[in-house]
């Protein structure tokens, strides 16, 4: 008999037992929901928090700082390193930096304190970030000055209701500290003209530079020595990050430095995303399982309900591969449509969820220096195909197996003691 | 004339709990083409089993069953079916059809089972209906036929593929007289005009007098073979 015939009938029989066909269906469609709205909520929890972080780091930027955590020499990297480091294949840009440590800034009457000065390589350090650098108002000079000074987003706007701290061409006195004579440091006024003012780099991360302020390179040197307190490496492709760091750590001798890798790091969070994905997805399953032990229960007793159908069938001519076949046809039936229902539901659903526990998470906001950013800390469920089409064969699978008992059994039926059951 | 149907020894002990009932202790004849043939007797004389045994729907203990050559034993499961689907027909006491299909749904059954495309098997179906009467009850449900169209349904079903053979199991045990009358002249005339075999069972001394032949059962030995009167 053909396929297309039997689910014809199949589908006949199930219109005519609704509310059995609803309640069985329903247990599927109940798991696929679990299973899609789950699992489209990890998926966008996923990309968020993977959006978020390649926000906060430059994926095709090494960090390179001396000495490790726990032994090593911390001094300053010297020139003739930073240009080994540039000569390692795939390095596009390796660029040194002073950090002149936190300093603060007057403007007339105005006057703010910037966490991170750094003493920056303009031309290379544009080359690496030029995300980053990006300006509200002034831009990058021509020629740089001695007295040049970039001023980040939220040092020059702490208060977003106050007027900006400065302006380009505004004259800025900084104050920074060149020594200490017995742990009293001792400090020196400079002034800087302001060549820009950047935006808001977004996400705070290794690399947020709205608490930064920058001056020349050359301008740090003349006061402290040639110090490079770290070293910003771009790579070609983000994807060699991790071969371009293990290169430039075989140049050194060992703990002389650290490298940090994004990539590493968010590769390492996504797998353990990936872990928690699948394992939510698994805990939804269970509901399928339930389902399927439901369908077995229903089609064991419909089994029995039709034993007189069945010897009919079979006093007819039906082979017992046919009857097995009219029963797995129930059965997947209830698998396509509760699975196909479910998914549509399930991504629904999601959302609901989403937007519910949205009103759970308040937003990040008790940094001691950020003001806090108003915005919903909402995760937008993600739709995927692969997940959907993987969750229906799942569903019409399950179905298929429970319904394996029962049709088996109905297979096997004797016709003549078919035909004699009341 | 070549015989269509034949029984060899025939035997079938049945199992109750621990008890052994003989249903058939060898039984042989022959029926030919365009034959009607009664096989009558009490309950119990094991006719229903006979029957089942010539149909394919059970096996013998012992003995023999062949239809247009092809012996039984030597067929598994899904052969018998297929036997079953291309050369024999059924027919019930309680008509069996199925009970969710329409009438027209219910003859074409064995057509469907046999592959033939939706629109021929159809348009068979409903050739056949017209045939045993009821062009005009096509699309009703069992539930909403009388008695006698229902066992006018199954007779179209167990004639939809040509059987060589229709085997009827008591058609008109659960039927008033008249009806069952009107039954036992459809099936007489379907013998008579088309030459369509056919092998019944039955406790009603009428039905077995129109037969050409008549197989006394009792105690599941064939008692005596006696020519009927054969007449409408």
């Amino acid at each position: 008999m053909r396929l297309k015939r039997i689910f014809s009938m199949a589908w006949e029989n199930m219109k005519q037992r609704r509310l059995r066909a609803f309640l069985t269906t329903l247990g599927v469609v109940i798991g696929i929901t679990a299973i899609i709205a789950l699992a489209s909520l990890g998926e966008g929890f996923r990309v968020s928090i993977t959006n978020r972080m390649e926000q906060g780091f430059e994926l095709d930027v090494l960090t390179l700082i001396p000495g490790t955590l726990f032994a090593g020499m911390k001094e300053p990297f010297t020139d003739s390193e930073v240009a080994n480091i540039t000569k390692v294949s795939n390095v596009s840009v390796a660029t040194p930096v002073m950090q002149v440590g936190s300093v603060i800034l007057y403007n007339g009457d105005k006057n703010v304190t910037a966490f991170v000065g750094a003493a920056v390589n303009f031309t290379e350090f544009v080359e690496v970030f030029p995300d980053r650098f990006r300006f509200e108002e002034g831009g990058m000079p021509e020629q740089i000055k001695n007295d040049t000074l970039i001023i980040g987003h939220k040092v020059n706007h702490l208060n977003e209701t106050e007027p900006a701290f400065a302006h380009p061409n505004d004259e800025v006195n900084m104050t920074l500290t060149i020594n200490y004579t017995d742990y009293v440091p001792i400090f020196r006024n400079y002034t800087f003209t302001v060549a820009g003012t950047l935006e808001k780099t977004g996400t705070a991360g290794l690399t947020s530079f709205d608490y930064w302020v920058f001056i020349p390179l050359e301008t740090a040197r003349k006061i402290y020595g040639d110090v490079t307190d770290l070293i910003f490496v771009k790579v070609s492709d983000p994807e060699l990050s991790e071969t371009v760091a293990e290169e430039i750590e075989a140049l050194f001798p060992p703990y002389r430095l650290t490298v940090l890798v994004p990539l590493t790091f968010i590769q390492q969070v996504n797998s353990i995303l990936n872990m928690v994905e699948i394992f939510l997805t698994s805990v939804a399953s269970i509901a399928l399982l339930v389902a399927g032990i439901g369908i077995m229960n229903i089609m064991t007793v419909s089994v029995m309900e039709r034993t007189r159908e069945i010897g009919i069938l079979k006093a007819v001519g039906a082979k017992s591969r046919t009857i097995l076949t009219m029963f797995l046809a129930e059965a997947a039936l209830i698998g396509i449509v509760g699975s196909l229902t479910g998914v549509p539901i399930g991504y629904g659903l999601a959302h609901v969820l989403s937007y519910v526990l949205s009103g759970f998470v308040t937003p990040q906001q008790n940094h001691v220096f950020q003001r806090p950013e108003v915005e919903r800390a909402a995760v937008t469920p993600i739709f995927s195909w692969e997940w959907a089409i993987i969750a229906v064969i799942f569903g019409i699978l399950i179905c298929i197996l429970f319904g394996l008992y029962p049709a088996r059994k109905a297979a096997k039926l004797d016709p003549v003691e078919a035909l004699r059951y009341e | 004339m070549t015989a269509l149907l034949e029984a060899k020894g025939l035997k079938k002990t049945y199992r109750m709990g621990k008890v052994l009932v003989p249903a058939l202790q060898g039984i042989t004849f022959d029926v030919s083409e365009g034959e009607f043939i009664a096989v009558f007797g009490p309950s119990g004389s094991g006719k229903s089993t006979l029957l089942h045994l010539l149909g394919g729907l059970d096996r013998p203990d012992e003995g023999e069953v062949s239809v247009d050559g092809i012996s039984f034993s030597t067929l598994n499961d899904n052969a018998l079916a297929e036997v079953r689907l291309r050369k024999i027909g059924f027919i019930f006491q309680f008509f069996n059809l199925l009970p969710r299909l329409t009438a027209l749904r219910n003859v074409e059954l064995p057509l469907t089972l046999a592959d033939l495309p939706e629109k021929e098997s159809i348009k068979k179906a409903e050739a056949m209906l017209k045939l045993v009467g009821l062009g005009d009850r096509m699309d009703h449900r069992p539930s909403e036929m009388s008695g006698g169209e229902q066992q006018r349904v199954a007779i179209a079903r167990a004639l939809i593929n040509s059987p060589k053979i229709v085997l009827a199991d008591e058609p008109t045990g659960n039927l008033d007289t008249t009806t069952g009358g009107e039954i036992v002249q459809l099936m007489k005339l379907l013998n008579k005009e088309k030459g369509q075999t056919f092998v019944v069972v039955t406790h009603d001394p009428a039905i077995a007098e129109t037969a050409d032949q008549i197989l006394y059962l009792k105690d599941g030995m064939i008692q005596k073979m006696k020519k009927g009167r054969r007449r409408l």
